[in-house]
C-alpha cells in the first residue's frame, strides 16, 4: 500500500487538466473531479474550486468502495458507474482504474447519458496519464535528505 | 497513498484512527476540530447512526507545514470500532500513510482492544500490506477514568511487534495527548517520504 504513492508532475496536471476541460465540454457537465479510491482529490475542473471538493472526494470514494463491494457479494467484478439524481444538479461517478474514480456533477442542461459517454472517453485518457505517472520514479531532488530537525517539529499547537 | 502534486505544490496523507468501538477515536477528530483555527482545517463530516456511533466513517482534512516548497495536508478519518461493521472499516483504509491505533484503557476493554488490533492487522493483510510499511503509534485513551489499566501493561500487550512504536496516554474528551498524538503520526508519515525512509520508524528506547 505505501509503495503506490502518486507523484503529480506539472506535466500530468497539464494533460489531466486537458481532459478534464474537454470533458466538461462535449459532456455538459459544470464541474468534474478526478478522486483516488482511498479519498485524495487528484485534479478537478470546472466551477469546483466553488465546491468542498475535498469533503466530496472523500465521500464519494467512500460510496465508490461500498457499491464495488456490494457488487462483489451479488457477482460482479464491481459496478462501473454510480449515479446519483438529485432535483437540480445530479452526481455522476465512474471508474478511471484500479486506483482512481472520475466524479462528474452536472444538471438540466445536460443528460446522464452524454455525461456517461464522455466519462468513458476522459477516464480512459487520465487513466493513461495516471499509469505513467505511478510508474515513473519518485523524483530525488526535494525528497532526497531526510527532514531536519526544523521540519521534524509539531505541525499544530491548539489554541487554548 | 500519498499523493504528491508539483502542479499546486501539495502533499496530500491520509491518517486513520483504528480501534475498538467507543475507544474515542471520534473524540480524538472532535477535539482536532474545536481546537484548530478555520485556516488549519476543513469541514467535519460523521457518518454515524441515530445514536451516534460511527457508521462508516469520520472526516476531517488539516492542512499543516510547508516543507520544502510543498504544503502539507492531512485527511484524518476514523473507522466505525463496532465488530459488524468491519467490511466499511477495510475499506477506509485503503490507503493509509499513517496509523493511530486509540485504545481503550479501562481493565474490561483489553480483549475489546486485542481482538480490534488484530483485526487491524488481517484488514492490511486484505491490502497485502502489514504495520510493518505504515507508521503508526498507540493512543491509551480514557486516562481520566478509574478501573485503568497499567500503561506498562498496556505496552505489554498491544506494544509487542519487533519494533516498539511511541504511545500516548490520552483523554480525548479532555483533549489531553490528542496534538502530542496527532503531530507524532503525521511527522513519522512525512518523514517517511523523505530520505530513504531512515525515519520511517521512530524506535521508543
Amino acid at each position: 500500500m505505501k509503495s503506490r504513492n502518486t507523484v503529480i508532475q506539472q506535466q500530468d496536471a497539464t494533460r489531466i487538466h486537458e481532459t478534464l476541460t474537454r470533458f466538461l465540454s462535449e459532456s455538459g457537465a459544470a464541474e468534474v473531479l478526478l478522486i483516488d479510491r482511498g479519498g485524495q482529490l487528484l485534479a478537478m475542473g470546472g466551477d469546483a474550486q466553488a465546491l468542498d471538493a475535498v469533503s466530496i472526494s472523500a465521500l464519494a470514494a467512500g460510496a465508490f468502495s461500498s457499491t464495488a463491494a456490494m457488487a462483489q457479494l451479488v457477482g460482479e467484478p464491481e459496478f462501473a458507474g454510480l449515479f446519483h439524481e438529485g432535483t437540480k444538479r445530479s452526481i455522476h461517478v465512474s471508474t478511471v482504474d484500479d486506483e482512481a474514480i472520475l466524479l462528474a456533477i452536472f444538471d438540466q442542461r445536460t443528460t446522464i447519458g452524454m455525461v456517461r459517454l464522455f466519462a468513458v472517453e476522459a477516464a480512459r485518457a487520465v487513466g493513461a496519464v495516471l499509469g505513467e505517472a505511478r510508474s515513473r520514479p519518485k523524483p530525488a531532488a526535494e525528497f532526497a535528505a531526510p527532514l531536519n530537525d526544523t521540519e521534524s517539529g509539531p505541525a499544530w499547537t491548539p489554541r487554548s | 497513498m500519498s499523493v504528491i502534486n508539483y502542479a499546486n505544490k501539495i502533499i496530500d496523507f491520509k491518517i486513520v484512527y483504528y480501534g475498538p468501538g467507543l475507544a474515542g477515536k471520534t473524540a480524538n477528530l472532535q477535539y482536532i476540530y474545536r481546537c484548530l483555527p478555520n485556516a488549519n482545517r476543513g469541514n467535519m463530516i460523521s457518518l454515524a447512526t441515530g445514536d451516534d456511533r460511527t457508521i462508516y466513517f469520520d472526516f476531517l482534512p488539516v492542512s499543516a507545514l510547508t516543507v520544502r516548497g510543498f504544503q502539507t495536508r492531512f485527511q484524518l478519518y476514523t473507522v466505525p470500532g463496532q465488530v459488524q461493521y468491519n467490511a466499511t472499516r477495510r475499506l477506509v483504509l485503503r490507503g493509509a500513510d499513517g496509523l493511530v491505533f486509540v485504545a481503550d484503557s479501562q481493565f474490561e476493554r483489553l480483549r475489546e482492544n486485542v481482538e480490534s488490533f488484530r483485526n487491524l492487522e488481517a484488514n492490511l493483510h486484505e491490502y497485502e500490506s502489514t504495520l510493518d510499511e505504515i507508521p503508526y503509534v498507540l493512543q491509551y485513551n480514557k486516562r481520566d477514568l478509574s478501573n485503568l489499566a497499567p500503561v506498562t501493561y498496556l505496552e505489554f500487550v498491544l506494544n509487542r511487534r519487533s519494533t516498539r512504536v511511541p504511545f500516548f496516554e490520552a483523554s480525548a474528551i479532555e483533549g489531553k495527548g490528542v496534538f502530542d498524538t496527532l503531530n507524532t503520526v503525521s511527522r513519522m508519515a512525512l518523514a517517511s517520504e523523505f530520505g530513504v525512509g531512515r525515519e520511517r520508524r521512530h524506535e521508543v528506547s
